[in-house]
């Protein structure tokens, strides 16, 4: 083959290419370029690793850093007010409450707000009922709703299954590496899943199971130890079938999830650990333990399909350690549970984000706060304070917050508690 | 491919860093193409040579004010992606190695069209073969000029340019044997 000959095949030669892979860079191009003007700059990509996450990993909704130093002293304050001698602790604990926050109730009598909850605990996923009874679904390692509330996706090690609430059997699939991270599309009609860093799909009969993106891990170094592919995907709340994951090597992306095709990709937040797609369709939320990103989606092209606009920073306090955040599933709010380590001991607050504003606090208490959820009305939160052995439900307008008491022993399905319960998801909206 | 640098690239950048929009999505309509083909030849992976090549963009873009117009804003780019497509083929071999695994991306199926098999033959080289040979017959840069973007000294340039190129050839020669056999 001579140089010119060479020279011809290499630039003429048609090479594979994603559909509207120039589009997609362009429009990527101009939010950084029009960011710049802004000087907010938005993370690049950064390679970490492929090592398999541990059954905790995988079991934290979100592995944040600091959060295993917030369990064991979580764990620690558990003990002490699960046991008499704790009581002393616990008086300590309700001072701490504002003067606007009520004593805690001593037992979880009915859900505030209404619905159900599907609450990991170690024995398995419970769910919730309104009226505060509880079932157990099974030796499950975790689980996620239904869009209706009609079922629930579980998992354990590498199999897959459909239940009812009532924890009857529907279908089971098992795959080939451990599974994880299950999420059913608002439509009902998939599943998204991870087989071990694999991104797969499966109808929500348990049929059609396809891999949808190979190794969500891929370009990571093989010897770290954390991967952006962690990140649980999330599908677009108005019912189409696009599905947001983030790959290993730092990349936001949304698939259409029938043909697997790109539809959009931007760098994802350095150090991700937390995704949201909500505001009805128009948000997606990143979140990593020192920073919070609001990433507009709209619609463009003929059909339209979504497109990833300028991400912007939510200004988080001074010294401000992100636990969990939560973007409002039809509204553009955005609630986070922070922790200060401050010399003099830890606090935490929840502070809620509106649109255009700085943060506004909502609670401030000792010690550590961990997840916070949305109601699905998207009216109150739900916040786990696992130091005070409390779940705090909090309204965002007028009316009184409610502080449910002893919230491990009330879930724990034998009333033996191991650990403070995992919230996986409140269901559903009326 | 060099033609398309040249005045109106300067005066792109210049406008671009005086902060023009307009300036900026003309480098990007006339990179972006060249800097796609060339990370997909390196990496052969749709997905990848997309990321790359739009990342070597952002970079451009976040570097954008500290760069020197005087100097030629392509080679600046071509560097950023051959060498992020070559850490990308690096980490993969590596990843294979210790996974064990084939191939962990599902690749496009590479076209069926006059020119596969040079594609599949380029895909055979080393990566580091790879890039040399994309870069001075893609991209049409001297062996100097290669040996400063990849950090290297020329004669390795020239070394895995000559082997690259040998084993391309080689497998031309033997394509063309079965082809005549036939």
């Amino acid at each position: 083959m001579s140089g010119d000959g060479l020279n011809r095949a290499l630039r003429d030669v048609p090479i594979p290419e994603q559909p509207g892979a120039e589009e997609r860079g362009q429009r990527i191009v101009e939010a950084a370029y029009a960011e710049r003007a802004s000087g907010d700059r938005g993370g690049h990509s950064e390679l970490r690793g492929a090592m398999p996450p541990t059954t905790s990993e995988r079991r934290s909704r979100r592995p944040l850093p600091r959060l295993a130093l917030g369990f064991s002293l979580a764990a620690l304050l558990a003990v002490l007010l699960l046991s008499p001698a704790g009581a002393a602790v616990r008086d300590w604990v309700d001072d701490t409450f504002t003067a606007s926050t009520p004593r805690p109730e001593p037992t979880l009598a009915r859900v505030p707000g209404g619905g159900r909850l599907l609450v990991q605990t170690g024995e398995g996923p419970v769910v919730v009922q309104p009226d505060g009874s509880r079932r157990l679904l099974g030796d499950y390692e975790g689980a996620t709703w239904s869009p209706r509330g009609l079922f629930v996706a579980a998992v354990k090690k590498r199999t897959l299954s459909a239940l009812e609430p009532d924890g009857t059997l529907r279908w089971s699939i098992t795959a080939a590496e451990r599974v994880a991270v299950p999420r059913w599309s608002p439509s009902g009609e998939r599943i998204a899943y991870r087989s071990g860093f694999d991104l797969r799909v499966i109808a929500g009969d348990g049929t059609e199971d396809r891999l949808l993106a190979g190794s969500t891990a891929a370009g990571t170094p093989p010897d770290a130890r954390i991967s952006p592919a962690y990140v649980p995907p999330a599908w677009s709340p108005t019912g189409e079938d696009a599905l947001a994951y983030v790959t290993g090597a730092g990349r936001l992306r949304i698939l259409d999830s029938e043909t697997g095709a790109v539809l959009a990709a931007a760098p994802s937040l350095r150090r991700i650990t937390w995704m949201d797609w909500g505001d009805g369709g128009r948000k997606i939320l990143e979140a990593s333990p020192g920073t919070l990103r609001l990433r507009p989606v709209w619609r463009a092209g003929h059909p339209s399909r979504p497109a990833l606009g300028v991400a912007h920073r939510l200004p988080l306090p001074p010294g401000a350690s992100v636990n969990d955040a939560a973007l409002a599933p039809r509204s553009p709010l955005v609630a986070v549970s922070v922790t200060y380590w401050k010399r003099h001991g830890t606090y935490s607050e929840v502070l809620i984000f509106r649109p255009g504003k700085g943060p506004q606090t909502l609670l401030s208490v000792p010690g550590s706060l961990w997840q916070v959820e949305w109601s699905p009305d998207g009216k109150r939160l739900l916040v786990a304070w696992p130091g005070a052995n409390q779940w705090l439900f909090l309204p965002l307008g007028r009316g009184k917050g409610r502080a449910i008491a002893n919230i491990s022993r009330a879930i724990a399905p034998s009333g033996r508690p191991t650990s403070f319960p995992q919230l996986e998801g409140w269901c559903c909206r009326r | 491919m060099r033609a398309e640098s040249g005045v109106d690239e300067r005066r792109a950048v210049r406008e671009a860093q005086d902060g023009s929009a307009a300036a900026m999505a003309q480098l990007y309509s006339l990179h972006w193409r060249g800097a796609y083909r060339a990370a997909y030849l390196v990496v052969h992976d749709a997905a990848a040579a997309e990321d790359i090549a739009q990342d070597a963009f952002l970079a451009a873009v976040e570097a954008l004010d500290r760069f020197d117009r005087r100097r030629p804003f392509r080679p600046w780019l071509h560097r950023i992606v051959v060498n992020r497509a070559l850490d990308w083929a690096r980490r993969e071999a590596l990843r294979r190695r210790v996974d064990g695994a084939e191939s962990v991306f599902e690749p496009l199926p590479p076209p069926a069209e006059i020119g596969g098999e040079m594609i599949a033959a380029l895909k055979e080289l080393p990566a580091e073969q790879r890039a040399v040979v994309v870069l001075r017959h893609l991209l049409e840069y001297t062996p100097g000029e290669i040996a400063r973007m990849l950090d290297l000294p020329r004669g390795t340039v020239n070394s895995r340019l000559r082997r690259g190129l040998d084993r391309l050839r080689e497998t031309a020669e033997a394509d063309t044997a079965m082809e005549s056999r036939r």
